[in-house]
């Protein structure tokens, strides 16, 4: 007998349906185990069948959501499942042993799914990674956009290419003035304290930017 | 019939080495139901996996428990290896499974002299913790540790055996096994110890099955479900293996399955260590694992299948460990097992199911 394992969606309506057609196919209740995410908590019931394990995963069930319990199919997943509602707060329905909320003792409630200081710092540190690697995208596109409009100006009419040039400048300058503008408008609402520092670091910024291109 | 009274069992009791707390509904000496109540000792072990590596937590799963230690290292490394993709050279694989075995002697010995202490039989208790030193003497020899051997990686093991360790291995397991046969004997034969287990406490095949239990609590209902019987790893070069079962299904049976599996584990050992093969115990694994990836994985821990399941963040931190152990699984069999049990019997028949609660909580 050979064992093989995989991973298969599940709705969460048919949690309790799909547990009694593997019971009526000869099917072994594994366990059941829970996933905290952003987007809620995955749910994952296994079972097993000449050697081949089977994990359905039930998606993003809501933080303090309700499943249908399936102890009434499989006894012995009450333990799971009361595991589940303690560490993660899912609930669920028709539990055939309910320790409502004492199954362990805890000094914190659903202590699963509490994001570790650790877990959010690592998680920022990806988000970073993955907005730097987008505005570097972006900045490349950018560039490459440019040198196109360059090719395709020196192919025009001369004339109609000056005049290009000249209204593409004008929006550059508007789009300038406006960002201008509003940092004004931002400044202004500003503590005049730290609206000073802004100011001086930016100012400082743009004079070695200026020092690097001479 | 008289009036149904509770009686509260543990967490503390002299034959429970671990809590566990019974509320036993009882009919004059008759336990009628059991409702089993864990949590005491929940360590919130699975949560360290987003503050450990991968193979940091390596030493984190084999501190879930001291008897079963060698199997969640190894069944937590499996899982990694899995969802990364890793394969272990087959000198490893042996050597896991040699380890893993003298593992599963020492814990059925363990159970087997706690077992015989709660029979009020003394100096069996003495015989075999005196046996399971010996193995916990071959730990100490291979691997520097007698409890928490810290041998497994991802990837392999972090120490080898010589052919002369292999060679003293079998002769002290061979030394073990004349001592073993003559306590075994007595164990399986004397009419003190068959009066408080044979009938006692009986679940049918069918039962097992549909509360599907795990270990030798069900293999002892003739249920031929053994994990190592996939083959997987260097089990897969075994000449033959089949699970040890027991049609009884009483608490007799279940004694009578670990016994004979302390043999069979060093008929296993002695094939490996006569047929493993040369090369490297380890490989090198680079990278993180891949955002979203999961696994899952089964391993025949001594009290029977046990789950691993690991998702990667991408990063070296795992976003989720989950182990189940064969005990939660065990649980339900465990209930059904004590209704209608005389009271007088509910230790032996939870001796005999061999609840591991530190593994279930982890």
């Amino acid at each position: 007998m050979e064992f093989t394992q995989g991973f298969a969606p599940l709705e969460d309506a048919q949690v309790h349906e799909e547990a009694q057609r593997r019971r009526a196919d000869g099917w072994r209740y594994v366990q059941m185990l829970a996933v905290n995410r952003d987007e809620g908590v995955d749910v994952i019931y296994s079972y097993m069948k000449d050697g081949a394990l089977e994990n359905l995963v039930v998606e993003a069930v809501p933080h303090d959501g309700k499943l249908e319990s399936i102890s009434d199919v499989y006894l012995e997943s009450f333990v799971c499942e009361n595991e589940i509602h303690d560490l993660f707060g899912i609930g669920f329905s028709g539990l055939a042993i309910d320790f409502l909320g004492n199954f362990y003792r805890l000094s914190t409630e659903k202590p699963m799914t509490i994001i570790s200081p650790e877990q959010l710092a690592r998680r920022e540190k990806e988000a970073k990674a993955k907005a730097a690697a987008a505005a570097k995208a972006a900045a490349q596109t950018q560039e490459q956009n440019a040198e196109d409009m360059e090719a395709k100006l020196a192919a025009m009419d001369p004339e109609k290419a000056a005049k290009v040039r000249a209204a593409m400048e004008a929006k550059a300058a508007k789009e300038k003035k406006q960002a201008e503008a509003d940092l004004e408008a931002k400044l202004a609402g500003m503590d005049p304290e730290k609206a000073a520092k802004v100011r001086a670091a930016m100012e400082a910024k743009a004079a070695k930017a200026e020092k690097e291109v001479r | 019939m008289g009036k149904a009274t509770i009686i509260p069992f543990g967490p503390q009791h002299p034959v429970l080495p671990e809590p566990l707390h019974l509320d036993l509904v009882v009919e004059d000496e008759t336990v009628i139901d059991c409702i089993p109540q864990i949590g005491f000792v929940h360590r919130g072990l699975e949560k360290l996996v987003e503050t450990r590596d991968y193979n940091q937590f390596i030493y984190v799963a084999e501190r879930i428990c001291g008897i079963c230690a060698m199997g969640h290292s190894l069944g937590y490394a499996e899982t990694v290896e899995e969802l990364m993709g890793v394969e272990v050279p087959r000198r490893a694989e042996y050597l896991r499974v040699i380890w893993h075995e003298l593992s599963r002697i020492h814990s059925h010995l363990l159970w087997l002299g706690l077992a015989a202490d709660a029979f009020g039989f003394e100096s069996m208790f003495m015989h075999c913790w005196r046996l399971r030193e010996r193995v916990l003497d071959i730990f100490e020899k291979t691997t520097g540790g007698r409890v928490i051997l810290s041998v497994v990686s991802v990837g392999g093991v972090v120490r080898d055996m010589d052919r002369a360790t292999l060679t003293w291995i079998c002769d002290v397991l061979d030394g073990i096994k004349s001592d073993y046969d003559a306590i075994v004997k007595t164990l399986l034969t004397d009419t003190s110890i068959k009066n408080r287990t044979v009938g006692v406490g009986a679940i049918s095949r069918e039962k097992a099955i549909e509360l599907s239990m795990v270990g030798p609590f069900a293999r002892a209902s003739d249920v031929a479900y053994d994990v190592r019987m996939f083959g997987r790893g260097a089990y897969g070069d075994l000449a033959d293996f089949q699970p040890i079962v027991d049609a009884q299904g009483d608490c007799y049976a279940r004694v009578k399955v670990r016994c004979l599996e302390v043999v069979q584990s060093i008929e296993i050992i002695k094939e490996l260590a006569s047929k493993i093969p040369e090369g490297d115990i380890a490989v090198k694994v680079k990278g993180s694992p891949v955002a979203g990836a999961q696994a899952s994985s089964v391993l025949e821990q001594p009290r029977g299948e046990c789950y691993y399941y690991a998702r990667g963040n991408g990063s070296k931190y795992l976003e989720r460990m989950r182990m189940r152990t064969p005990t939660s699984q065990n649980l339900a069999g465990m209930t059904v097992a004590l209704k209608g049990c005389d009271l007088a019997d509910v230790n032996m028949i939870i001796l005999t199911i061999d609840p591991c609660i530190s593994c279930t909580e982890r």
